[in-house]
């Protein structure tokens, strides 16, 4: 067990989808002894990975819930976040980046750098998280571990450097040239459990030398110590890792391992490699918000002795309730301590600690500064800060998209609308970006995500988990209302009939406001209307935003500035203002040319050459935007900005057109004007369904 | 300043006269220069130039990644628009933007006949109807006349015009009493335009050395603007 934090990392595994990430993570923890069978994703065993804890996942073979593991390797303790690959999941791959110290991220060598490695390679730049890249996948035919290290540096611009070169390659791969150590590196055993280190092969090492060079060039950039021996030819092991490391925990340099995850070749060096050059906690900068002091940002430190601070980064319901898993910032957090939600303002006592082991789980006394753990029976919400009684630190709200998709769901039958409600609860407690409403008029229960895909698992895993059975309606974009000139109001509200009356008069003009929903002056000078009764003004101004009267969705970037108005001694109430505020905004509006907004994608479809032809047409029929093409003679990367509400269905058309060859991620860009031809349409068919509401 | 304005004084018309009209469809121009003088961004210049006036281009790029080419367009786009004062940049930034698509090749992998085969099926199938097809980075050295003669044909059958840069990378001298750069000359049958770029003394001179089939072409009253590194009049 560690002794300090230097003996602690906390990684990542990212990677593009079928690369071959849940084999390698499954075999990681055969290594490191944490399970004792290997399976494969989709094994014919009928047992899933480890790491794929739900049915779901390991039906389709993909990962979608980022379950934490903690191994031992080298006296080193490793926390895992397995990531999803799918980018509809990006908020569970950025929720996990966010407590992580560092990556691997997996490469297949014959797809290499595809359109999922580009998002991941986004997001960890923006969390700046140091990685080192693995290139599995040896033993395929066409495997090019260098051409995917050039499509690093090419294609993402990272200074990659091989720190090994494949001793053969497709079904001849044996092994490893480790650069650093300058040995083949076999891997014996049944199930490669035994590693051989030998000679380098002859034939083989005039590559190796020129390979080397390569490494002690870049190495040489980050130690001045290193470059002088290498002047004199006298730099040792210890040298290079340690140059190593620091280019790597500077994000200056992206050191490549490669092997084959799924023929047990290639694992225990890349483990070696985590502990080598992937930072430890103390080493990397975290901050809080200090609520006590405008929310100031301040350093938390590492030390074990400051008051703990820790983040719940996800939420998981259980058979023993809810799972809380942490990470713990500063200090250390104990069994039966009391802590403080910042967010909910509620005390909470740390009742079971567990370290967690993908559907397993160990107890703890104590989490240190650094740690990953779980908690028991917390109620919280996935994002908030525990900190210590005392503290009022919050960690950084994680980054939220809006939802761009809604589907009607229908239970089928009683026993299943009662299971839907718990589905649903549990759902948007995991997931902020898995979101649910009542309609208000047509009483359906909807449910909000962002993609087909994303409400697509929903759907399974209510059916799976809950056992509800529903009907669902046609998915429905998250349209927009805007508008695109200023327009001025002059509106009075004025009621007279019978009781007391009401009267309120506001002028002022409404406005496009770029970048932003809403936002509200008050200009009026001289009492005119009276200070109590501005705030009625601006909440009836926020009601009538909530819906639109081109085709009843929300209206968002207006800048509303009142300028004068009238009120009475006796009528005007807070009501009567209120009322004014909405019968002037729908005054303005239909001069200011209200226009229909919608969600454009980003999408990036990757294929073989020989289909870019239909992809461009598929795009073009969806009103899609090509914006550029990658080629390199073999596979096509196409990128372009489509509506979604173009793209229902996509994979099916995709998958046909391309005989299954090609794939596609896509993710919300922007929202923009609906072109004139289709906003009529949108509010004929509005306008027809108000009618018929109405006729009811 | 209003964008048909902007398109009617901008530098790029004396090219045009210069060069009797235009390039003209059909037809292959080269930027020929070494390394570092300004070929990119005057092939950028002349692709915003058509951009402006509401063609759609395509860009081929055989060595920049897709990012680094879009900044130069924006680097391009703002000078431009600084310079003559445009008005409504965003509208019309948008609109460039949708006329523009950005093709990246490996020239190892990517054969000329495929890289042909991807061009046209954008214009077929993607519909986009581009007018030009701006090539950076294309090698030369590496390259046959073979290869130049297909693109050659190709804008013909198309109808579109085709402008390429070309690094010259041998010993001095680079050109011959004629001006022309000795490494392009296996091209010239396919090469209808030879525009060459010279560093002299702080500013970057344009030379027009072959012209369609019009004799002994004269000096052009053109240059590269270092400090906006737009083609502009000394």
């Amino acid at each position: 067990m560690r002794t300090d934090s230097s003996q602690l990392r906390n990684i990542g595994i990212s990677a593009h989808i079928d690369s071959g990430k849940t084999t390698l993570t499954e075999r990681i923890l055969f290594y490191c002894k944490k399970i004792y069978r290997m399976h494969e994703v989709k094994g014919k065993d009928g047992v899933g990975a480890t790491m794929d804890s739900m049915d779901l996942e390991r039906e389709r073979g993909i990962t979608i819930s980022s379950a934490a593991t903690n191994v031992t390797w080298s006296d080193h303790q490793i926390n895992i976040i397995d990531t999803p690959g799918h980018v509809d999941f990006t908020i569970e791959v950025e929720r996990s980046l966010r407590v992580l110290d560092g990556a691997v991220l997996v490469l297949c060598s014959v797809g290499g750098v595809q359109s999922q490695t580009i998002t991941v390679d986004r997001q960890l730049r923006r969390y700046g998280v140091p990685w080192i890249a693995f290139i599995n996948k040896l033993d395929r035919v066409g495997a090019d571990p260098l051409k995917v290290k050039n499509q690093l540096r090419d294609k993402l611009g990272h200074n990659a450097v091989l720190l090994q070169i494949p001793i053969g390659l497709e079904d001849k791969h044996e092994g490893v040239v480790d650069l650093v150590a300058m040995k083949a590196v076999y891997f014996d055993g049944t199930q490669g459990e035994t590693v051989r280190m030998e000679e380098i092969p002859a034939e083989l090492r005039p590559e190796a030398e020129k390979r080397r060079a390569e490494l002690l060039d870049a190495a040489s950039l980050y130690s001045d110590e290193l470059m002088e021996a290498v002047l004199g030819s006298r730099e040792t092991e210890g040298q290079i890792i340690e140059a190593v490391r620091k280019g790597t925990v500077s994000r200056g340099l992206i050191p490549v391992f490669m092997g084959s995850a799924y023929k047990n070749k290639g694992v225990q060096p890349l483990l070696d490699a985590v502990v080598r050059y992937l930072p430890y906690p103390a080493e990397v900068e975290n901050y809080a918000f200090d609520l006590d002091h405008d929310a100031r940002q301040i350093k938390l430190s590492p030390d074990p002795e400051a008051g703990a601070v820790a983040l719940a980064f996800k939420l998981e319901e259980g058979p023993y309730g809810q799972l809380t898993y942490i990470r713990v910032y500063q200090g250390e957090i104990k069994k039966g301590e009391e802590l403080f939600n910042t967010r909910s303002r509620q005390k909470l006592r740390v009742g079971r600690l567990v370290r967690m082991h993908a559907d397993s789980m160990a107890d703890i006394d104590e989490a240190e500064s650094g740690d990953i753990a779980a908690l028991f029976g917390v109620d919280c919400q996935s994002g908030d800060t525990f900190v210590k009684t005392g503290l009022n630190l919050a960690m950084s709200a994680i980054y939220v998209p809006e939802p761009v998709i809604s589907l009607a769901v229908l239970p089928v039958g009683t026993k299943s609308a009662d299971n839907l409600a718990k589905a649903l609860k549990r759902f948007t407690k995991e997931d902020p970006t898995f979101r649910t409403y009542v309609d208000r008029e047509s009483k359906q229960t909807v449910i909000q995500g962002m993609g087909e895909l994303h409400l697509d698992v929903y759907i399974e895993r209510m059916k799976r988990e809950y056992k509800v059975e529903v009907e669902t309606g046609m998915p429905q974009v998250a349209y927009r209302e805007s508008i695109s000139v200023r327009a001025e109001f002059d509106y009075t509200h004025k009621k007279q009939t019978g009781g007391a009356g009401q009267f309120g008069r506001v002028t002022g003009a409404i406005e496009p406001l770029p970048d932003k929903a809403y936002e509200f002056v008050n200009e009026v000078k001289g009492g005119r209307i009276p200070r109590e009764f501005i705030p009625s003004c601006d909440k009836g101004f926020r009601a009538v935003l909530r819906k639109g009267r081109l085709i009843g969705f929300p209206i968002t970037g207006v800048k509303v500035t009142l300028t004068d108005g009238q009120s009475h001694e006796v009528d005007s109430s807070d009501m009567a203002f209120q009322a004014a505020a909405q019968g002037a905004f729908w005054q303005a509006y239909a001069k200011a040319k209200p226009q229909i907004l919608e969600p454009i994608m980003k999408l990036s479809v990757e294929s073989p050459v020989e289909f870019v032809g239909n992809i461009f047409g598929s795009i073009n029929q969806r009103r899609g935007l090509i914006v550029s093409t990658v080629e390199d003679g073999i596979f096509a990367r196409v990128d372009a900005e489509v509506p979604l509400s173009e793209m229902f269905g996509y994979s099916t058309i995709l998958r046909s057109m391309t005989q299954g060859k090609a794939e596609f991620t896509m993710e919300f860009l922007k929202y923009a004007r609906v072109p004139v031809q289709i906003a009529e349409k949108l509010t004929a068919e509005h306008e027809g369904k108000t009618k018929k509401d109405q006729a009811k | 300043m209003l964008r048909e304005e902007l398109v009617k004084r901008s530098p790029l018309r004396i090219l045009e006269t210069s060069m009797h009209g235009g390039l003209g469809k059909g037809n292959v121009g080269v930027l020929a220069s070494r390394k570092g003088v300004g070929k990119t961004a005057c092939l950028v210049h002349i692709s915003t130039d058509k951009l402006f006036q509401q063609k759609p281009v395509i860009h081929v790029s055989y060595s920049s990644r897709v990012d680094h080419i879009i900044n130069w367009y924006e680097d391009i786009f703002k000078e431009i628009a600084k310079s003559l004062n445009l008005e409504s940049t965003a509208d019309i930034h948008d609109e460039i933007i949708k006329n523009r698509v950005i093709m990246n090749f490996n020239q190892e992998g990517a054969k000329t006949e495929q890289v042909l085969r991807s061009l046209e099926a954008l214009i077929q199938f993607g519909k986009f109807a581009a007018e030009t097809i701006i090539v950076d980075g294309y090698n030369f050295i590496q390259s046959s006349p073979d290869d130049l003669k297909k693109f050659k044909d190709f804008a013909a059958k198309i109808g579109l015009e085709v402008w390429f840069s070309a690094s010259l990378k041998g010993d001095d001298p680079l050109f011959d009493d004629l001006g022309l750069p000795h490494e392009l000359k296996r091209y010239l049958d396919s090469i209808d335009v030879l525009i060459t770029l010279h560093s002299v003394e702080n500013l970057v001179q344009l030379r027009l050395v072959k012209d369609h089939d019009y004799p002994a072409p004269a000096e052009l009253r053109l240059g590269l603007d270092p400090g906006t590194l737009l083609i502009a009049e000394p």
